[in-house]
C-alpha cells in the first residue's frame, strides 16, 4: 500500500513539475486508508482515502465526533493514525514528527504564547528553525505589512482581542511559508460581523499565496464560503467531495444533504418511469436516479397564486411565512405534509400566510437520495 | 446604622486578629533594640546586640550553614521538583490520583515523624555504607526531601493552568523537544520557579525540628544555635537575631508570593 501510494505520487510529480511551477506541488496531500481509534470504543476515523490538490482550499466539514479535527490533527501529526498511510508533496510523513514537517496550524484557541511579545510569536517557528535573526526580522515585517498587522507587533498578546489574536494566529503560521496549512475552526470564537469580515480576508491572503489550506469547519455555510473542494464527513467515514455546488446541489446521501440544511426529503413509495409517488403526490423528475428519498430544494419551487393545474403544479396552503428582506422563507402544507419554499424577492406580491397557491418545480430540479 | 456597627465591628476584629500575629514578633524586634541588657524593660534604642552578633563566630557559623543549606537544598529542590511536576502534568490523564497523594503526605506529616525517619534512615545507611555521616549533607538530602512537594505542586499547577495546545504549537512551529523545553516550558513557568524556589527558601531557613535530628556537630543552623542559647537564658542577641531572620523569611515570602501571582506578561 504504502510502496503504490509513494510511486503514484512519484509519477505524479512528475507530471506535474513538467507543466505547472513546481513549488506549489509540493503541497499536494494523499491520505490512504486512514484509520484511528480512540480507546476500544471510539472509532475517531473508519478509513479515510482523500486527495486534496496543491494551492486547493480544502475544507473537512461535518458535525462535532465525525473525525474532521482527528483528520486534521494527523496531517500535522499531533495525532499518529493506527492504520493507512499519509504523503504530502509525494513524500511519505506517516511517521514524521510535527516538528519536522512543513505544515503549521491555526489552532482554533489561538495558542500564542503568553511568555511572548506578538513579535516573539511570529518570529517563533523561524527561530526554531535556525533563521538567523536580520532574516527572521526580515520576514516577520514582510507577513506583518501583508496580513496588515500594523502597530500591533508591538502589542503584548494580553491586549489583543479575539480578532486580533487570530490574525495573529495566522500570521505567526504564514511566516514559516508551510507547504500546508490547517486551520482548526480558527473562526468560531468570533461574533457574526467579524467573522465573515476574516472569512474574506483569508479567502483573498490564501487566494494570493495560492497555498494549499486545509480549512475545519461544522459550519456548512462557512464551508460554501470558503472552500474550492470540501469533504464531508460523519462518524468517521467520507460522505461526499466535491465543489461547494456540487456538495449543495446534488448531495450524495440524506445525512449530507441534512447536514447542508436540507430539510424538504420524502420518502418514494412508488415509481414508474419517471414519475414518482411521494406523500406530497406524483412528482415528474427528469433524472429521477435510483435512491428512495426524493429531495426537493426550497429555492427551485416557485409559487402561483390560486389553483392551477398540470405536472409538478401541487395546491398548497400558507402556514408560515419568514421575511427576510432580499426573500422570503414558507412553510407550506400540502395535506398532511409541510414543504419549505424560498422566495425570491423581486418585486411581485408575495403571498400571505393562509393564502392557497400552487407550489411548481421542474422536473431537472429533482432528484433521489438514498439514506 | 446596623450594617454599619457591623461594619466597625468587623474592622475591630481584623485589628485584633493582626495583632494577635505580629504583636509577639513585634516585642521581639523592638527589644532587638533595647539598650539595656533586661528582657522587661525597653530603655532606649541602640545596635549594640547587632554588634555583639557579628563578633559570635558561633552565630555566625550558624547563619552561614543556615544559609548554605537553605540555597543548596533549594536548588536541588527545584530541579527535582520541577522534574515531577512536569511529569504529573504530562501524565495526569492517566489514573495517578494515589501519586498525587504520595507527594502531598511529606506535607502534611508532622515534622517530628519526618525528621526521626530521616534520622533512623541516614543511621542505617551510615552503619552499612560508611556514607552519609550526620552533617550538612544529610541535612540537605532531608530538607530536599520536605521541599520537593511544594515545588512540584506549584509547577504542576502552573501547568495545569496552561492552554493545552501551547505545547502543541510549540511543536507545530518546529520546535523539538529540546528547543521545547528552553523556549517554551521554562520561560512559561519561570514565575512558578522563582515562587517555588523561595518558598522552599523559606521552608528551610524556618526549619527546626527536621534539622535538628539530621545534623551533626559541626551544623548548628541558627534555629538549632537559637535552642541552644536559649536553654542559657533568653539574651537580647537572641532577638537580634530572630529579627534578621523575621526580616530575611518576610523578603523571601513576599517574592514567592509576588511570582505565584504574576501571570506571564
Amino acid at each position: 500500500m504504502n510502496d503504490t501510494l509513494i510511486a503514484d505520487a512519484a509519477d505524479a510529480q512528475v507530471r506535474r513539475t513538467a507543466t505547472v511551477e513546481s513549488a506549489r506541488e509540493a503541497s499536494a496531500i494523499q491520505m490512504q486508508g486512514l484509520h484511528k481509534r480512540f480507546g476500544r470504543d471510539t472509532v475517531a476515523l473508519d478509513g479515510v482515502d482523500l486527495t486534496i490538490q496543491a494551492g486547493e482550499f480544502f475544507t473537512l466539514l461535518g458535525p462535532s465526533g465525525c473525525g474532521k479535527t482527528t483528520l486534521l490533527r494527523i496531517l500535522a501529526g499531533l495525532e499518529e493514525a493506527d492504520d493507512g498511510r499519509l504523503a504530502i508533496g509525494g513524500r511519505d510523513v506517516t511517521e514524521v514528527p510535527p516538528h519536522r514537517r512543513s505544515v503549521n496550524t491555526v489552532f482554533q484557541s489561538y495558542a500564542l504564547f503568553p511568555h511572548l511579545s506578538v513579535r516573539e510569536n511570529l518570529a517563533f517557528g523561524l527561530k526554531m528553525r535556525g533563521m538567523p535573526p536580520e532574516e527572521r526580522e526580515a520576514r516577520v515585517a514582510k507577513i506583518a505589512e501583508f496580513i496588515q498587522l500594523g502597530d500591533l507587533v508591538d502589542r503584548r498578546v494580553d491586549q489583543l482581542s479575539g480578532g486580533q489574536r487570530q490574525r495573529i494566529a495566522l500570521a505567526r503560521a504564514l511566516v514559516c511559508e508551510p507547504d500546508v496549512l490547517l486551520l482548526d475552526e480558527p473562526l468560531s470564537a468570533l461574533d457574526a460581523g467579524l467573522r465573515s469580515q476574516l472569512q474574506v480576508e483569508l479567502l483573498r491572503v490564501q487566494k494570493r499565496l495560492g497555498m494549499t489550506f486545509v480549512f475545519v469547519t461544522h459550519d456548512q455555510q462557512e464551508a460554501m464560503v470558503m472552500s474550492d473542494r470540501i469533504a464531508v464527513l460523519n462518524g468517521g467515514v467520507i460522505q461526499q467531495v466535491g465543489a461547494p455546488r456540487e456538495v449543495y446541489e446534488h448531495p450524495a446521501n440524506a445525512f449530507v444533504a441534512r447536514f447542508m440544511g436540507h430539510d424538504n426529503l420524502y420518502p418514494v413509495s412508488a415509481r414508474s418511469g419517471n414519475r414518482l409517488t411521494t406523500p406530497l403526490g406524483e412528482l415528474i423528475a427528469e433524472a429521477p436516479g435510483e435512491g428512495g428519498l426524493l429531495l426537493i430544494r426550497p429555492e427551485t419551487l416557485d409559487l402561483l397564486p390560486g389553483e392551477v393545474v398540470g405536472d409538478n403544479h401541487l395546491p398548497a396552503t400558507v402556514a408560515e411565512r419568514l421575511y427576510r428582506g432580499s426573500h422570503a422563507e414558507y412553510r407550506l402544507e400540502i395535506g398532511e405534509t409541510t414543504l419549505q419554499a424560498t422566495l425570491n424577492n423581486r418585486g411581485r406580491r408575495l403571498p400571505e400566510v393562509g393564502d392557497r397557491v400552487t407550489v411548481t418545480v421542474a422536473p431537472e430540479d429533482l432528484a433521489t437520495l438514498s439514506e | 446604622m446596623r450594617k454599619r456597627t457591623l461594619k466597625r465591628g468587623l474592622t475591630a476584629f481584623w485589628w485584633l486578629t493582626l495583632a494577635f500575629l505580629y504583636l509577639p514578633l513585634a516585642v521581639v524586634v523592638l527589644f532587638s533594640f533595647n539598650a539595656s541588657n533586661s528582657a522587661a524593660t525597653f530603655t532606649g534604642i541602640s545596635l549594640r546586640w547587632y554588634h555583639r552578633l557579628l563578633g559570635n563566630e558561633e552565630i555566625l557559623s550558624a547563619f552561614a550553614n543556615s544559609m548554605v543549606l537553605a540555597i543548596v537544598s533549594s536548588v536541588i529542590a527545584l530541579v527535582i521538583g520541577c522534574l515531577i511536576g512536569y511529569g504529573m502534568y504530562r501524565h495526569r490523564h492517566r489514573k495517578l490520583g494515589w501519586l498525587i497523594v504520595l507527594i502531598y503526605l511529606p506535607i502534611v506529616l508532622p515534622d517530628i515523624v519526618f525528621g526521626i525517619s530521616e534520622m533512623a534512615f541516614f543511621v542505617q545507611v551510615h552503619r552499612l555504607t560508611g556514607l552519609l555521616q550526620p552533617g550538612l549533607p544529610t541535612m540537605i538530602i532531608a530538607h530536599v526531601t520536605f521541599q520537593v512537594p511544594f515545588v512540584a505542586l506549584i509547577v504542576y499547577s502552573r501547568f495545569v493552568g496552561l492552554d493545552p495546545t501551547l505545547f502543541e504549537a510549540a511543536k507545530d512551529l518546529y520546535a523539538t523537544p529540546a528547543k521545547r523545553a528552553v523556549h517554551f516550558m521554562l520561560p512559561t513557568i519561570k514565575p512558578a520557579l522563582i515562587s517555588a524556589f523561595f518558598l522552599s527558601f523559606t521552608l528551610s531557613v524556618d526549619d527546626f525540628v527536621i534539622s535538628f535530628f539530621t545534623a551533626g556537630p559541626e551544623s548548628a543552623t541558627l534555629p538549632i544555635y537559637i535552642w541552644g542559647a536559649i536553654k542559657k537564658g533568653v539574651s537580647p542577641e537572641i532577638n537580634a537575631i530572630a529579627t534578621l531572620m523575621i526580616g530575611a523569611v518576610a523578603i523571601a515570602a513576599i517574592i514567592s508570593l509576588v511570582f505565584s501571582r504574576r501571570r506571564p506578561a
